[in-house]
């Protein structure tokens, strides 16, 4: 386990230190000095910091809001505020320059256009929309594992008023939970390189992942290949710059939470009803972030052409006919392939891993494993393509590689989570019983693992789908994945193209996701709640 | 108008459509402690919860203090019915030091941090926990927590304490300790109380008045006396004790371990003998039906033998659960 991750993520970061010492020592000044360099680390960093600023209160919001098991529709509150998970970040920031944007469908309705959506705002604000569903549940976990709600009652009950015991006891309890929300954010928002392509870039607002891409696929100056090493290796820098200490500092306290289940009843809401303008704001944000920007999306890439308004009379399938072509079907294909690849390979190495983990030796290897998900996806596809590049080249195994390097610890979080929470009794209940170590695991530990691991498997296999970051850099010839697709076709210009794809690929996800969705609450595969944290008599 | 501490009045209660209390009607004298005894899920946290305001009345009302607070079409909200609690899981915040924690009401009267302190002080020096002011819940064992959520309460300086089973989580030699800190607390402050438990011996012990609740309903109101020696039906006195019931001519009557003795004038044999301690217990196998008798003592027989009893007092039930019980002084055996 150790040495599959030794061959991913390690390998690759020494070979790109040892390739930028090298080769970088004789022209290091002329790389620095390139002009835009130093635009686009502070671009980068006041990204992260904006977004994180905007995102993690938003989320914290989020959570306290929809805690209320009395909210007027809140299960699809739920749905909602978790949709924006399964669009991808690209069609997220293209659907938004379809709503928004100059010949977008404010802009056809009511004349109503954003000048500033191709540019630090817009990014800003899309990126932050996409990691609120991020911090949400990061909140909303925290908020379950601490924050009981008989510490509200209590409070309540000691004399203090609803926004009191928001201040005094729901938000302190808060406070490790939205401090790794903040770290999470912050060092995705690094590594995001989807959104600022797409609505950055093509007004010269270039972030270092942005730069990165432009250096490698747009250029044969050996400089600008240095320096996309060099911005790589900076990107995890600062990335371990803030989670090492963060992590010290807080990796106790945030392990150290009990796992107590959402309370059944209701909250320390007292007796009044929840105002319906919960409701009405969380679904207003949700339509003005989400809804709109994909219906304008699904618009476009219905009309004819850009400009004629989205009405009846103007609607053709010509865009959807126009992108099914061979090409584009085998880059599905292999897209497909892909991501079942990674995703059933991630599966069993984040079993190990889980299981590893418990071991005194094994301990590193979860920390190992934990560093894939800060690393930005721009320097494990450089560090990958400058350690394999020669023998898989062009393949799409490079791709495959990119995706297990990235994704593990998507898989080994749930995994890992599942195991923790397994009654340690059980496993020796079985064994004490006559089972040996296997027959205890085939029995007794797998089946409560099984809800777990399906929902990693789908995870991986989702987010493999749609990745773009490692994908458009790594791509060769006969190697293009579904995604890069869409992203080049975006760079070309062809609007009612990209929109049609861009729905085919948010369909591609949504299918499956609903599917299982479904099969998971058919089945009931779901834990049961725990019966002892219901605290009603 | 009323000058109770508390008073409901056909209190109903229920949970997304499932009743967890039915027309629930009590009244609390000031300065009264009354316990809820009853089994799990028969409501008595529910109650609690909702006279602190934590649930809404489908029916009925809550009155504290002669005040109306809480009624189906609204109520107060928890924080100004002037009422404490102590939690069954102590609710501590895990975030806050013991000194600030039972600071904590105080801040929400007004008091300035430095006065609320002193208050806090005074009343963890009172509990014998001042030692432990700077501790967070994490640093503290479960009868320190307790002692600290009980600090809280009395520090809210309240008409009316709610306990919801704050001993239920104890072990149990710590259990004796502190029940006797609350009680002693409970009655320096001359507030009224509502103490609930599934524990008969506590309800028993620490209550002017005893309320049995099953399944959301109220099954009998009395003095501990009453409820232990008068129970409606058999239910109600498997609940509040042990209770053996035989079958007379008369019909079912109930009796308690204490009511009957070892010798005199009717045999039985022995089914099985435990050592308790201060007590043993015989059961015997009766022409009536089994009965438990509790004496004095190590044991004297053995399962087996065949021993000499005598009924001292009995409880007539009409048979039917739930209909009243007619009390007789003698059992007319059949010789």
């Amino acid at each position: 386990m150790g040495v599959a991750a030794l061959l991913v993520v390690v390998l690759p970061l020494v070979k790109m230190i040892r390739t930028a010492w090298l080769e970088g020592s004789g022209n290091l000044g002329d790389v620095v000095s390139r002009p835009g360099l130093g635009a686009a680390v502070t671009h980068s960093i006041l990204l992260a910091i904006a977004v994180t600023a905007l995102a993690v209160p938003g989320g914290a919001l989020l959570a306290i809001a929809l805690r209320r098991s009395d909210l007027p529709g809140r299960r699809l509150l739920l749905l909602g505020v978790l949709l924006p998970v399964l669009v991808p970040d690209f069609v997220l920031g293209y659907s938004w320059l379809r709503a928004y944007g100059g010949a977008g469908f404010t802009d056809d309705l009511l004349g109503v256009a954003w000048d500033g959506i191709q540019g630090p705002l817009g990014v800003t604000v899309v990126v932050a929309v996409n990691a609120v569903p991020l911090a949400y549940v990061v909140a909303a976990v925290g908020l379950a594992a601490r924050a009981e709600p008989s510490l509200e009652r209590a409070a309540r009950a000691a004399g203090a008023g609803p926004v009191t015991v928001l201040r005094t006891i729901t938000v302190p309890l808060l406070g490790p939970a939205l401090a790794a929300a903040s770290i999470l954010v912050f060092v995705l928002t690094l590594g995001t390189f989807a959104i600022p392509q797409v609505m950055g870039a093509p007004t010269g607002f270039a972030t270092v992942t942005t730069r990165i891409y432009a250096n490698l696929s747009r250029s044969s100056d050996p400089a600008a290949f240095i320096e996309a090493i060099l911005l790589a290796l900076l990107l995890v820098v600062i990335a371990v710059v803030v989670v090492a200490p963060a992590d010290q500092l807080l990796g106790p306290r945030l392990r150290a939470t009990r796992t107590a289940a959402t309370d059944p009843a209701a909250t320390a809401g007292g007796t009044r009803k929840p105002g319906r303008w919960i409701t009405a704001t969380i679904s207003g944000y949700l339509l003005l972030t989400v809804g709109l920007p994909l219906v304008a999306l699904v618009a476009t890439a219905l009309t004819q052409a850009v400009g004629l308004s989205p009405t009846p009379s103007n609607w053709t399938l010509d865009n959807f006919r126009a992108v099914i072509t061979v090409r584009n079907q085998e880059a599905l294909g292999r897209s497909a392939l892909l991501a079942l690849a990674a995703a059933s390979i991630l599966v069993v190495l984040g079993g190990c891993v889980a299981a590893l983990e418990r071991t005194r030796f094994g301990r590193s290897t979860g920390t190992l494993v934990m560093l894939t998900f800060v690393l930005p996806g721009s320097t494990l596809a450089v560090g990958l393509l400058i350690t394999y590049g020669r023998w898989l080249g062009d393949t799409a195994l490079i791709i495959l590689l990119a995706y297990l390097a990235k994704l593990w610890a998507f898989a080994h979080r749930p995994i890992s989570g599942a195991v923790d929470r397994l009654p340690p009794d059980e496993l020796s209940a079985s064994r004490v019983s006559g089972a040996s170590p296997l027959v205890a695991l085939r029995t007794v530990v797998l089946r409560p693992l099984a809800p777990a691991l399906v929902a990693a498997w789908l995870v991986c296999f989702l987010t493999a789908l749609h990745e773009v970051t490692m994908s458009s850099l790594l791509y060769g010839p006969g190697s293009e994945t579904f995604a890069v697709v869409v992203l080049n076709s975006a760079e070309l210009g062809q609007v009612g193209r990209t929109s049609a794809l861009s729905v085919l690929l948010t369909l591609l996800i949504l299918a499956p996701a609903g599917l299982c969705w479904w099969a998971v609450r058919r089945l009931d595969l779901r834990p049961a709640p725990s019966s002892e944290s219901v605290d009603v008599d | 108008m009323s000058t109770d501490a508390l008073e409901l009045r056909g209190l109903s209660v229920s949970y997304g459509g499932a009743p967890a209390l039915t027309d629930v009607h009590l009244t609390v004298a000031a300065g009264e402690m009354v316990a809820l005894l009853g089994p799990s899920g028969s409501g008595k946290s529910t109650l609690l919860h909702t006279v602190a305001g934590f649930h809404a009345p489908r029916a009925g009302e809550v009155w504290l203090g002669g005040q109306r607070v809480a009624a189906p079409e609204g109520g107060e909200p928890p924080e100004r019915r002037g009422v404490a609690m102590v939690f069954q899981n102590y609710a501590l915040w895990p975030h806050l030091t013991a000194l600030d924690t039972v600071a904590y009401p105080a801040r929400r009267r007004g008091l300035r941090r430095s006065q609320a302190r002193a208050e806090a002080m005074a009343i963890l020096e009172r509990l014998q926990v001042a030692h432990l002011a700077h501790r967070r819940p994490s640093e503290l064992s479960g009868g320190e927590q307790q002692r600290v959520g009980l600090g809280r309460a009395l520090a809210r300086q309240a008409a009316l304490y709610l306990f919801d089973e704050p001993t239920a989580h104890l072990d149990t030699h710590v259990r004796g300790v502190f029940l006797e800190e609350l009680l002693t607390r409970r009655r320096e402050t001359g507030a009224a109380a509502l103490y609930a438990t599934h524990d008969a011996e506590e309800a028993l012990g620490v209550a002017d008045r005893v309320v049995l609740l099953a399944a959301g309903r109220v099954v009998q109101v009395g003095t501990p006396e009453e409820v232990y020696r008068r129970p409606v039906d058999v239910w109600a006195a498997r609940l509040t004790g042990s209770a053996s019931v035989l079958t007379g001519p008369a019909g079912e009557v109930l009796v308690r371990p204490e009511w009957a003795r070892l010798g005199g004038d009717r045999t039985a044999q022995i089914a099985d003998v435990w050592f308790r301690g201060p007590h043993s217990d015989y059961l015997l196998n009766t022409p009536d039906g089994r009965l438990l008798v509790r004496e004095p003592g190590s044991p004297r027989h053995r399962a087996g033998d065949t021993v000499a009893w005598t009924l001292l007092e009995s409880w007539a039930l009409d048979g039917a659960p739930g209909r009243r019980g007619q009390e007789s002084s003698n059992l007319a055996g059949p010789e």
